[in-house]
C-alpha cells in the first residue's frame, strides 16, 4: 500500500464528519448508516494500513525549511492507531443506542467522526509540527462534543476544557520552538532528534522538556492540570468513554511518549532532575486520582478519577525511561483503554435506562440489568488487577519495570501502585457489591420495570469483556509489539 | 494433558451448568454431580500418574506452569472427593434457596481455580488461580444475602483483596530478587542469594497473603464470620479446601526458600500456637453449631502451622513433623467435610444453628449420630481414628524439637496438648447438645422427623464418614503410604525409625488431652458456660479483632488519611485559590492593556474628535470617578470659569469608567487565562532567543 493512503485515512472521516454537520439528513436511519459506513471504512482502511503500509514518510507541505507537514506510520503510531481503529466502531454502535435519548444527533455524529480522523492524524504524524497541528485540532473538534447538551454545566465544562487545553498548547509550543531551533525538526526518530546541545547546559534542555511534558500533560490529566477531565464528564457517555478515557487523554500520553523517546531522547533526560520531577508528578497523580475516586459518589466522575490515576500509571512507565518501562506503559495504554471503555459503557447504560448517576443509587440494579453489570464486574475486576484479566498483566509489567529500573523513586512508585490497587479495589468492587447484593433496606420494588440494555449495547459489552479476558490470557502478541516499539525497531 | 484437563474441565463446565440451569433445575443438579464424579475420576487417574509438568507459555504475559507430584496428586484426590460429596449433598440442601444457578456456576469455577492453585508449579501461576478462587468463592459467602451474610462477605472480600495484594508484593520481590518463582528452583536460588533481608520481607508478604486465606492469626477474622453464613456444602469446602490452599502457599515457601530455617520456623510456631489455642478457645465459647466448627477449623490450621514450624526448627531431621503436617491437612479436610455436612443436615431441617434451639434434634437418628461421632472423635484425636495418627506425629515432632531446644518447646507441647483437650471439650459440647440432651419444648416434633434427608444426601454423608475409620484402622500401611507419597513436596529428611502409633509414649499424649478435655468440659462448659440448662455465649462481644482494630483502621483511618490528602490538594483548597490568583493576575494585565487603549480612544475623542454635548445621565452612581469629576467641576467653578451643564466632568469620568468596565469584563471573561499562558510562553521564547542564543 502506498503511504499516500495515510492521508485518505485521515481525511475520509474528517470530510465525512464535516459533510454530516453541513447537509441535513432526513431520517435517523440515514444518519446512522452514514456514520456507520464512514467509521467502518476508516477502521478497515486503518487496519489495512497498520498491516501493510511501509514505514516511509510522505511530505505534504513545506512551510519553511524547518516546518513541514509530514505523515509517517511507524510502530508506535500503528500501536495507537490500532487501539483507536478497534474501539471506535464498537463505540459508534453503542452510541447509536445511547444517543436515542439525546438531541442534535446529527451534529454529534458529525463531530464524533471528525474526531476519529483527527486522532488518527496524531498517530500518523511524522514530525512534531504535524502532531502539534492535529493535537490542537483535536481540542477544537472535541469541544462541541463536550458542550453537546448545552446545559450551563456543559458550557462551563467546555470553557474549562478550552482554557486548560489552550494553556497547555502554549507550553507545548515553547518546547516545540526549542526543539526546532536546535535541529530537532526532522521526522521522529527513536532515541531523540536533538543534534545540537545548547551551551553544554543540560538544565535548559530539561526545562523545556518539563514545559513540553506539562503541556501535553494537560490532556494526560496530570495532577494540577486534571481539573477539566472530571468536569467534562457531563458529555454524553460515548464521548466520556471513547474520548475522555481513550482518544483524547491517550493522545496526551502518546504525545508525551513522542516527546520523551522520539524528540528529546532518553539519553539526555535519564537521571536528570527533570526525570525525578515528572516521575513524582506521575506517582502523586496515581495516589491522588485513586483517593479522589474513593471519595467520589458520582459514578461517572468516579470512573473519571480512576482514569486520572490510570493515565499516570502509563506516564509512570514512560518516565522510567527504560525499555521495560516503555513496554509496560504501552501495554497499560492498550489494556486500560479496553477496560475503561467497558466500565463507562455500563455506567452509560444505567444512566440511559434509569437516569441514576450516583453510586449510592445502584443498590440491587444488578438483578434488573444483569448484562450491564456482568460487564461492569469484568471491568472492575480487571481494573483492580485480578488475574487472568488484562490489567493484571500490564500492572505486573509496570512493577517489574519499576524494580528493574534501579531508580529509587521508581521503588516508591511500585509501592504506590500496590496501594492504588487497594484503593481501586475499594472504589470499583464496592460499586459491584452494591449492584448485586443490595442491603436489605433497599426498596427493590422501585426497580420494577427497568429494562436491561438493548443489543446495540450488549454487543459492545460482550466484545469488550471477551477482549479484556483474552488479551489478558494471551497477552504475548501485544507484549511483543510493545517490546519492539520500546527497542526502537 | 491430564493436568490441564483437571483445571480447565470444571471451568468450562461452569457456564454449561448455568445454561442448563436456565432450562431445568434437575438437569443442572445431575450435571453438576456428573462433573464432580468425572473430576474425581480424573483425580484418581492423576494419582496413578503422579508425575508430570505442563508449561503454558505466553499466558498472562508470562507463562503458566502446572505440575503434578506426589503431594499434589494426593491433594487433588482429596479436593475432587470433597467436591463430589458436597455436590451430591447440595441439591437437597439448596432446595429452598434462590440463586441456585449462581451457586453452581461459582462452585464449579472455584473447583477449577482451586485445582489450579494446588497444581501450580510456580508461585505466579498459584497466585493467578488463587485470586480467581478468592473472587469466585465470594458469592458462596454472600449466597443467602442476609445482612449478616453481606457483612461477612465484605469482610471476606476485604481480607481476600488485601491478602492478594500483599502476596503479590511478596511474589514480586521474589521475582526480582531470585529471577523466578518456580517452586523447584527456589531453594538453590535462595541459598545463593546474598540479600537475606529482602527474602524475609518477601516471605513475610507471601505468608501474610496465604496466611489470610488459611485463617492464621491475626488474619483469621473472616473465618468465624464467613463459615456460619455460607451454605453448609460451601462451608465444608471453604474450611476443608480453601484454607488448605493458604497452607499450600505457606508450605511452598517454608519448604523451599526457608527450608530448615530456625528463625522462620520460630515465627510459624508462635503464630501456629496462638492460632491453635485461640481457635479452640473461641470454639469452646461459641453457641452456634457452624461457628464452633469454623473456629475449630482455625484451631486445626494452627496445629498444621505448628507442624510446619517444627519442621523449620528441626532442620534435616524433620520427617516426623512433615508427615504430621501433611496427614493433619488431609485429615482435617475429611473431618470438616463430614462435620459440616452434619451441620448442613441439621440446618436444612431446622433452619437454625443455635445450640439451644437444635438441642435434641439428633436423638433417635443413628446414622447422623454415628457420622457426627466419628467426626468428633476423629478431630479430637482419639485412638483408632485417623486424627490420632496425625496428632501423634505432630506431637512426636514437638517432643523431638524439645529435646533440642529445651523449655520453650516444652511450653509449646503443653499448649498443643491443651488445645487438643479443648478440641475434645467443644466437640463433646456439640455432641451432648445435639444427640443427648432434650429440647425443652420441641422434642416431640424433632423425634417425629424420621425422614430427615434424601438418599443422595445420605450417600454423601456415608461417603464422607467412611474414610475416617478406614484410614484410622489401617494407619500403619495406608497413612504411612500416603505420607511417603505426599512428603516429596515438603523436602523433608528421611524417617529415622518407624513410628509405633500405639506405643505407651504416644498414647500418653492422647490420654493427657482426653483428661484435659474431660476436665474442661465438666468444670468450664457445664459449670460456667451453662446457666439454667441453657448454653450462654460468655465471650465478650467487644473482644473482636475486626471491630476493635481492622474496621476502624480501614474504614476510618485510611479514608481519613487519603481524604486529607485529596482534600488538601483538592480543587477547593489549593487549586481553586491558585487558579483564581492566576486569573486575577491575568485580568490585571489585560485590564492594563485594554485600559490603555481605551484611554487612548478617549483621549482622541476629547481632542481630535471632540463631541460637543453630553446628555444628562439618568442614573449616576456614587463612584470614585464620579466624585473625582465632581471635584474637577468644583475646581473649575472655583477658578471662575463659566459652565453650561452642571456636572460636566463628573459625567465624563463616569462614562469613561463604565466603558472601561464593560470592555474589560468582556475580554477577560473567557480567554484571559489562555492569553496569559500564551503571553508567558512567548515571553519565555523571546527571553530564550534574545538572551541565550
Amino acid at each position: 500500500m502506498k503511504p499516500i493512503l495515510l492521508l485518505l485515512a485521515v481525511l475520509l472521516p474528517m470530510s465525512a464528519g464535516v459533510l454530516l454537520c453541513i447537509i441535513k439528513l432526513k431520517t435517523d436511519r440515514a444518519i446512522k448508516a452514514f456514520t456507520a459506513v464512514a467509521t467502518l471504512s476508516t477502521s478497515a482502511l486503518t487496519w489495512a494500513l497498520i498491516l501493510h503500509c511501509p514505514n516511509e514518510s510522505i511530505t505534504l507541505l513545506h512551510f519553511a525549511e524547518r516546518l513541514a507537514v509530514v505523515f509517517r506510520f511507524d510502530a508506535l503510531g500503528r500501536f495507537f492507531a490500532g487501539i483507536l481503529a478497534t474501539l471506535w466502531p464498537i463505540t459508534v454502535l453503542y452510541a447509536f443506542s445511547y444517543m436515542e435519548h439525546e438531541q442534535r444527533r446529527q451534529s454529534f455524529f458529525g463531530f464524533f467522526t471528525i474526531c476519529f480522523g483527527v486522532a488518527l492524524g496524531i498517530s500518523m504524524s511524522g514530525n512534531l509540527f504535524t502532531m502539534y497541528i492535529f493535537y490542537e485540532l483535536l481540542t477544537l473538534a472535541t469541544t462541541p462534543l463536550v458542550i453537546h447538551t448545552l446545559t450551563k454545566k456543559a458550557v462551563n465544562a467546555a470553557k474549562t476544557y478550552l482554557v486548560f487545553s489552550l494553556g497547555g498548547a502554549a507550553f507545548v509550543f515553547a518546547a516545540m520552538i526549542f526543539l526546532i531551533s536546535n535541529g530537532a525538526y526532522g521526522e521522529f526518530h527513536f532515541g531523540g532528534l536533538l543534534t545540537r546541545y545548547p551551551y553544554d547546559n543540560a538544565n535548559i534542555t530539561q526545562i523545556f522538556y518539563l514545559l513540553g511534558f506539562l503541556g501535553f500533560g494537560v490532556k494526560a490529566a496530570i495532577f494540577p492540570l486534571h481539573v477539566w477531565l472530571p468536569r467534562a464528564s457531563v458529555a454524553p457517555t460515548p464521548v466520556t468513554a471513547l474520548l475522555h478515557a481513550v482518544a483524547v487523554v491517550k493522545a496526551g500520553v502518546f504525545a508525551v511518549m513522542r516527546l520523551t523517546y522520539f524528540s528529546f531522547g532518553t539519553a539526555l533526560l535519564k537521571g536528570g532532575w527533570v526525570q525525578s520531577v515528572v516521575m513524582s508528578v506521575a506517582i502523586f497523580t496515581i495516589l491522588f486520582g485513586a483517593s479522589k475516586a474513593v471519595r467520589e459518589p458520582h459514578w461517572k466522575r468516579r470512573l473519571v478519577y480512576s482514569t486520572v490515576a490510570n493515565l499516570s500509571y502509563i506516564l509512570f512507565g514512560v518516565t522510567m525511561m527504560t525499555e521495560a518501562g516503555f513496554t509496560a506503559a504501552l501495554m497499560h495504554m492498550a489494556f486500560h483503554a479496553c477496560v475503561k471503555i467497558l466500565a463507562f459503557f455500563c455506567a452509560g447504560a444505567v444512566l440511559c435506562r434509569t437516569g441514576r448517576e450516583l453510586v449510592t443509587q445502584l443498590d440491587g440494579l444488578g438483578r434488573r440489568m444483569p448484562r450491564s453489570f456482568a460487564a461492569f464486574t469484568v471491568a472492575a475486576l480487571a481494573l483492580t488487577g485480578i488475574p487472568p484479566l488484562n490489567c493484571f498483566v500490564s500492572k505486573w509489567q509496570l512493577l517489574t519495570a519499576a524494580a528493574d529500573s534501579e531508580n529509587p523513586l521508581a521503588y516508591v512508585g511500585a509501592g504506590v501502585l500496590l496501594l492504588a490497587a487497594l484503593l481501586t479495589a475499594i472504589y470499583m468492587l464496592s460499586t459491584v457489591r452494591r449492584a448485586w447484593f443490595p442491603s436489605k433496606e433497599t426498596d427493590l420494588s422501585a426497580l420494577e420495570g427497568i429494562r436491561d440494555a438493548d443489543w446495540r449495547m450488549v454487543v459492545p459489552f460482550v466484545i469488550l469483556s471477551l477482549g479484556v479476558l483474552l488479551t489478558g490470557l494471551f497477552a504475548t502478541p501485544i507484549l511483543h509489539a510493545a517490546q519492539q516499539i520500546a527497542q526502537g525497531r | 494433558m491430564l493436568i490441564l484437563f483437571l483445571v480447565l474441565f470444571p471451568l468450562a463446565a461452569a457456564p454449561l451448568s448455568y445454561g442448563i440451569g436456565r432450562r431445568s433445575k434437575r438437569g443442572r443438579d445431575a450435571f453438576a454431580v456428573a462433573v464432580g464424579a468425572l473430576e474425581l475420576g480424573l483425580a484418581l487417574a492423576a494419582f496413578l500418574q503422579r508425575h508430570g509438568q505442563l508449561e503454558l507459555p505466553g499466558l498472562c504475559g508470562q507463562k503458566l506452569l502446572l505440575e503434578l507430584d506426589g503431594f499434589r496428586s494426593v491433594y487433588v484426590c482429596v479436593i475432587a472427593l470433597m467436591w463430589f460429596v458436597t455436590l451430591l449433598f447440595s441439591p437437597e440442601y439448596n432446595l429452598h434457596h434462590h440463586n441456585r444457578n449462581r451457586y453452581y456456576f461459582f462452585n464449579l469455577m472455584t473447583l477449577g481455580a482451586t485445582m489450579g492453585v494446588f497444581l501450580a508449579g510456580d508461585l505466579f501461576t498459584a497466585f493467578v488461580f488463587f485470586e480467581i478462587m478468592s473472587f469466585t468463592s465470594f458469592p458462596w459467602v454472600i449466597q443467602e444475602e442476609t445482612p449478616g451474610a453481606i457483612k461477612a462477605g465484605n469482610t471476606y472480600l476485604a481480607v481476600a483483596v488485601i491478602g492478594g495484594l500483599v502476596a503479590l508484593m511478596g511474589l514480586f520481590l521474589l521475582q526480582t530478587k531470585l529471577g523466578t518463582t518456580q517452586i523447584d528452583a527456589l531453594y538453590a536460588l535462595a541459598a545463593a542469594c546474598e540479600d537475606k533481608g529482602s527474602l524475609y520481607l518477601a516471605g513475610a508478604c507471601v505468608l501474610f497473603g496465604f496466611g489470610a486465606k488459611a485463617g492464621m492469626f491475626p488474619l483469621h477474622i473472616w473465618l468465624p464470620k464467613a463459615h456460619p453464613v455460607a451454605p453448609a456444602p460451601a462451608s465444608a469446602l471453604l474450611s476443608g479446601v480453601l484454607t488448605k490452599s493458604g497452607i499450600w502457599g505457606i508450605l511452598a515457601i517454608s519448604c523451599n526458600i526457608f527450608r530448615a530455617d530456625p528463625a522462620w520456623g520460630t515465627v510459624l510456631l508462635v503464630l501456629g500456637c496462638v492460632t491453635m489455642f485461640l481457635g479452640a478457645l473461641l470454639a469452646l465459647f461459641s453457641v452456634d453449631l457452624k461457628r464452633t466448627l469454623a473456629c475449630s477449623s482455625m484451631s486445626q490450621i494452627g496445629f498444621i502451622l505448628v507442624g510446619i514450624g517444627t519442621m523449620g526448627l528441626l532442620g534435616a531431621e524433620n520427617a516426623l513433623a512433615a508427615r504430621g503436617a501433611l496427614l493433619h491437612m488431609l485429615n482435617h479436610s475429611l473431618f470438616k467435610l463430614l462435620l459440616f455436612l452434619c451441620a448442613g443436615v441439621v440446618y436444612m431441617n431446622l433452619h437454625c444453628l443455635d445450640l439451644n434451639e437444635i438441642r435434641g434434634f439428633g436423638r433417635g437418628k443413628p446414622l447422623l449420630q454415628t457420622a457426627f461421632l466419628l467426626g468428633a472423635l476423629g478431630i479430637g484425636g482419639i485412638p483408632l481414628l485417623n486424627g490420632y495418627i496425625s496428632k501423634t506425629l505432630l506431637h512426636e515432632g514437638i517432643v523431638e524439637a524439645a529435646a533440642e531446644y529445651g523449655w520453650t518447646l516444652k511450653l509449646v507441647e503443653w499448649v498443643f496438648l491443651c488445645s487438643g483437650g479443648l478440641t475434645l471439650a467443644y466437640m463433646t459440647k456439640l455432641y451432648v447438645a445435639i444427640f443427648l440432651e432434650k429440647h425443652p419444648k420441641k422434642q416431640e416434633d424433632y423425634d417425629a422427623r424420621r425422614r430427615y434427608m434424601d438418599p443422595a444426601s445420605t450417600l454423601a454423608l456415608c461417603l464422607a464418614a467412611i474414610p475416617l475409620p478406614v484410614l484410622g484402622l489401617s494407619a500403619s500401611w495406608s497413612m504411612n503410604a500416603l505420607a511417603d507419597i505426599g512428603t516429596d513436596f515438603f523436602h523433608s529428611g528421611a524417617l529415622a525409625h518407624a513410628v509405633h502409633f500405639y506405643a505407651w509414649e504416644n498414647l500418653k499424649g492422647a490420654l493427657i488431652s482426653v483428661a484435659i478435655g474431660a476436665a474442661v468440659y465438666l468444670l468450664i462448659v457445664r459449670k460456667l458456660l451453662m446457666k439454667n440448662g441453657a448454653y450462654r455465649n460468655c465471650w465478650p462481644s467487644r473482644l473482636d479483632l475486626e471491630e476493635l482494630l481492622y474496621r476502624p483502621l480501614l474504614l476510618h483511618g485510611l479514608p481519613a488519611f487519603f481524604g486529607a490528602i485529596a482534600a488538601l490538594f483538592g480543587e477547593n483548597r489549593i487549586l481553586a485559590p491558585l487558579s483564581r490568583a492566576l486569573l486575577r493576575l491575568a485580568s490585571i494585565l489585560v485590564h492594563a492593556v485594554c485600559d490603555l487603549t481605551d484611554a487612548l480612544i478617549l483621549l482622541l475623542r476629547n481632542t481630535v474628535y471632540r463631541t460637543r454635548t453630553l446628555h444628562q445621565e439618568d442614573e449616576v452612581r456614587d463612584t470614585l470617578m464620579y466624585r473625582l469629576g465632581k471635584d474637577v467641576d468644583a475646581i473649575e467653578i472655583r477658578l471662575g470659569r463659566e459652565q453650561k451643564g452642571q456636572t460636566r466632568y463628573a459625567q465624563l469620568f463616569y462614562r469613561a469608567y463604565r466603558t472601561f468596565r464593560e470592555t474589560s469584563i468582556r475580554i477577560t471573561g473567557n480567554l484571559s487565562f489562555a492569553l496569559f499562558m500564551l503571553t508567558a510562553a512567548i515571553c519565555l521564547i523571546f527571553f530564550y532567543i534574545i538572551v541565550l542564543q
